[in-house]
């Protein structure tokens, strides 16, 4: 099975290492092998930060451009920063948020949007909002991202489940944040499921 | 995310291991009893992670004020008979290259492996070298892994080739090793019985490296580098895929993973012989002449330097061979490599048109474009508070266009508008090297900018030469308690030792004084009472005195982390729209990533969820528009404390 390409893109600090690391706990649950390339150090501080999530066996970690099978924007412009690893085939997964840069000019949401579904098949999905409504924690919206994700993606699903997915957090988180992570999960499922049956 | 000591776990279980907790795995597993370091990404999470488990497992681990110290802390045990393990980021080993260099001549009693993590592409650093070459300068023998996993198996191997020769070992990861994570599972148990003490055996002639005894050395140290070069042609160190192919692929470290990936990609998995190199200095050089014999034409894929392409030209060439070998004409010199350069240069290789099997998206154009977002000063950051303090006392104490020298850490970020107080950069502790010598060529104000981990790794020596030899530079450090661009690494100034004991603390200002400064202190989170600290400070200064400020204020992030954890609520400022005139004051002057402006607004927003009540925009706001608008806890200053 040739690998299947995840990438996460945000800002440093909206927690993509963290949702790397579950969708690689998931992915051990299930017996695939996985690689998920990181960026530490500054480029954490605020910065462009990209996740390579690389499901399948094989050990070169980073995605070509052009070859994500699926991408997880937790920001607008970065989501359209990243639409150079995407195909015409590529799932776009988009949390609604722009996040301008300090001191600087940028495009609309809307022209944003309208560039990136000219691409690629997007989802737009509230993450940050269901997130908060659900646990009152906005930094669980990555999670609920990949539950969103996990409904709507058939293929990634012959990888990772929603079932390997909490069985992967408990590997990760403890108490309370297990707990809430796992229901932000199942809402994000949830809507997920909603739109596509729509 | 919850720390489960997934190190400790037994033999047969498998963890999701980043590239750089696999190598920490490995060495558990070889039993080493010392490891030190000094943090410095990609390197860091190494020593992290066994400062981690130290307590459990029983071995030494510290924190070292530089890497010249780490070096000589963990070569000290492998001198006694403990295995030791030293981590360090590829510029940490510019830092110890002098012991480095005596390490080879005086040898080892038990496994010894200096960990180099070099960082291609610069994603987090100064210079891109290419550590390999150490090995030649020193000669110690670098192992070189190709992906998380087999840096867990090669630091092994590294450890039991060290403790055979009685030599040190450099293995040398990557960011794209150590940062990548991959499931790993454990081969073995860590050992119970550790060796953590060892015999100083005397030795003056191995241990007292004068002229005469070196000279002794030196013939007995190439006999080991001549030994590697013999017989380390064979796994784990080199391996021959597929062999007897005309054309041959000669891939070292990450390249390989790179190179097996393509060749599937290009429907061609057995036309090459693919030799997987992780001992590239020195190479082998019996299976690559194996190879050469039967190849028609060679191409050797390698990130950055041309080290085995050398290598493998000599080889041919004194072989008298004549193959076609390919290298850094085909693969990119400069930068990380990855699958599609590599694609690439197989096509080329085997003469084919070299266009990409995968159909990128073009890139999105708007108007305004997509602005690039570097990092960026966190919201609450102390050195923001402490950059506008600096600049705005300048001003009123009529100190003319001062000069900032500075440094390597998050403050690096004060390079960017609005700040500009870091007009240098170059390594630790340059800032106050630098701002010596520009203050005795030029007449303008000189201020060196370091942060207080930067300030014990590498600040002290030129602030003494500062005084000594009566330059006139302010040093200002600071102090946000931690060693935070890394991860928040303890620190002497911290009062905390790697496994979290408590321990003497050295403040900074104590040190300064000593040294002969007039020191002052100032906590940023007080702008009104900063500013006037540093007028006076600068005044003095212009008297001619020598002065430092230490500006000592708590890591914005690890503040958070302290509210999040005890339960502690920071208070939320908003702008009432009312009395904003729009006037971006707080906006141009803080670029604070909490304050943003929305499009086509006139007037800024804060982002509640973004903002850590620091407060900073609300002291500098000339309409006083800026204020609480969600009340912290009664007990909120404590997690800034």
């Amino acid at each position: 099975m040739a690998r299947y390409n995840v990438l996460l893109v945000g800002v440093g600090g909206q927690g993509l290492l963290t949702l790397g690391a579950i969708i690689g706990a998931a992915a051990i649950e299930k017996g695939v092998d996985v690689t998920i390339a990181e960026t530490h150090g500054m480029s954490q501080r605020g910065g462009s930060l990209v996740v390579h999530v690389r499901l399948g066996k094989g050990a070169s970690p980073l995605i070509p451009k052009g070859a994500a099978n699926l991408i997880i924007g937790m920001e607008a412009l970065e989501t359209a920063r990243s639409i150079v690893f995407a195909n015409r085939e590529t799932l776009v997964i988009m949390n609604n948020f722009l996040w301008p840069p300090p001191l600087s000019k940028y495009p609309s949401l809307e022209d944003l949007i309208n560039e990136i579904r000219g691409r690629a098949r997007l989802y737009i999905v509230d993450a940050m909002e269901m997130a908060k409504e659900e646990t009152g924690l906005v930094v669980t919206a990555n999670t609920l991202a990949l539950g969103y994700a996990l409904a709507i993606d058939k293929e990634l699903q012959k990888y990772i489940d929603i079932e390997a997915v909490e069985k992967g957090m408990e590997k990760i988180f403890r108490g309370k944040a297990l707990e809430l992570n796992k229901r932000v999960l199942w809402r994000g499922y949830r809507e997920g499921e909603r739109v596509i049956s729509k | 995310m919850v720390k489960l000591k997934y190190l400790l776990w037994p033999k047969g279980a498998t963890a999701l291991l980043l590239g750089n907790e696999a190598i920490a795995r490995g060495a558990m597993e070889s039993g080493i009893g010392f490891a030190a370091a000094y943090p410095g990404t990609p390197s860091t999470e190494i020593i992290e992670a066994l400062a981690d488990v130290a307590k459990d497992v029983g071995f030494y681990v510290e924190w070292s004020t530089n890497e010249k110290v780490a070096f000589e802390s963990a070569y000290a045990a492998a001198m006694c008979g403990v295995r030791a393990l030293v981590a360090m980021k590829h510029v940490g080993l510019n830092v110890a290259a002098d012991m480095f260099m005596s390490s080879a001549y005086a040898g080892v009693n038990a496994g010894f492996v200096i960990v180099s993590a070099d960082d291609p592409g610069q994603h987090s650093s100064q210079n891109e070298q290419d550590n390999r070459w150490y090995g030649f300068i020193a000669h110690i023998p670098v192992v070189e892994p190709w992906s998380p996993r087999s840096a867990y198996k090669l630091v092994k191997a590294s450890f039991e080739l060290s403790e055979k020769l009685r030599h040190p070992v450099l293995f040398r990861s990557t960011t794209r090793i150590s940062h990548t994570r991959q499931p790993i599972t454990y081969e073995n148990d860590i050992p119970k019985n550790i060796k953590t003490k060892g015999i100083f055996d005397r030795d003056i002639e191995r241990y007292v490296l004068i002229p005469a005894h070196g000279r002794k050395q030196k013939p007995r140290l190439m006999s080991k580098w001549k030994r590697v070069m013999e017989e380390e042609g064979r796994e784990p160190f080199l391996a021959i895929e597929n062999p007897g192919k005309k054309e041959v692929i000669i891939a070292s470290g990450i390249s390989y993973a790179h190179v097996k990936e393509a060749v599937e990609v290009l429907g061609k998995p057995d036309k090459f012989t693919i030799v997987r190199v992780s001992l590239p200095v020195p190479l082998p050089y019996k299976p690559i002449l194996d190879v050469a014999k039967d190849a028609e034409k060679i191409l050797v894929v390698e990130e950055l330097d041309p080290i085995v392409e050398k290598q493998v030209a000599e080889i041919l060439y004194k072989n008298g061979l004549s193959v076609e070998l390919h290298g850094k004409d085909l693969v990119p010199e400069n930068f990380e490599l990855d699958l599609e350069k590599v694609y690439m240069a197989i096509k080329k290789f085997i003469g084919e048109e070299s266009v990409s099997p995968w159909r990128p998206m073009e890139p999105i154009v708007t108007e305004p474009p997509i602005p690039v977002r570097p990092p960026v000063l966190c919201p609450g950051c102390p050195h923001r508070n402490t950059y506008y303090i600096v600049k705005v006392a300048a001003n009123k104490a009529g100190l003319k266009n001062p000069v900032f020298t500075g440094d390597i850490g998050c403050y690096t970020l004060g390079y960017q508008p609005p700040f500009k107080t870091q007009e240098t950069s170059f390594e630790m502790g340059g800032s106050i090297g630098i701002a010596h010598g520009l203050s005795k060529v030029v007449d303008e104000p000189v201020i060196a900018v370091i942060g207080d981990s930067t300030f014990y790794h590498a600040g002290l020596p030129p602030s003494v030469n500062i005084i000594y030899n009566k330059g006139h530079a302010i040093v200002l450090v600071l102090d946000n308690y931690y060693t935070s661009m890394t991860g928040h690494q303890p620190h002497p100034g911290t009062g905390l030792t790697a496994i979290g004991e408590p321990t003497y603390r050295i403040p900074p200002e104590d040190l300064l004084k000593a040294m002969g400064y007039n020191t002052y202190v100032i906590n940023p989170m007080n702008v009104r009472e900063s500013i006037e600290k540093v007028v006076e400070a600068y005044k003095k200064f212009k008297e001619g005195d020598q002065v430092a400020i230490v500006s000592r204020m708590k890591c914005a992030l690890q503040t958070v982390r302290k509210a999040r954890r005890e339960g502690i609520k920071l208070p939320v400022y908003g702008i009432i729209e009312d009395k904003c005139t729009g006037c971006m004051v707080c906006v141009n002057l803080l670029a604070c990533p909490a304050i943003i402006v929305p499009k086509d607004a006139k007037k800024p927003v804060i982002l509640a969820d973004q903002c850590v009540g620091c407060g900073l925009c609300a002291q500098v706001c000339p309409f006083n528009a800026i204020e609480i608008i969600e009340e912290g806890s009664p007990n909120w200053m404590e997690a800034w404390l």
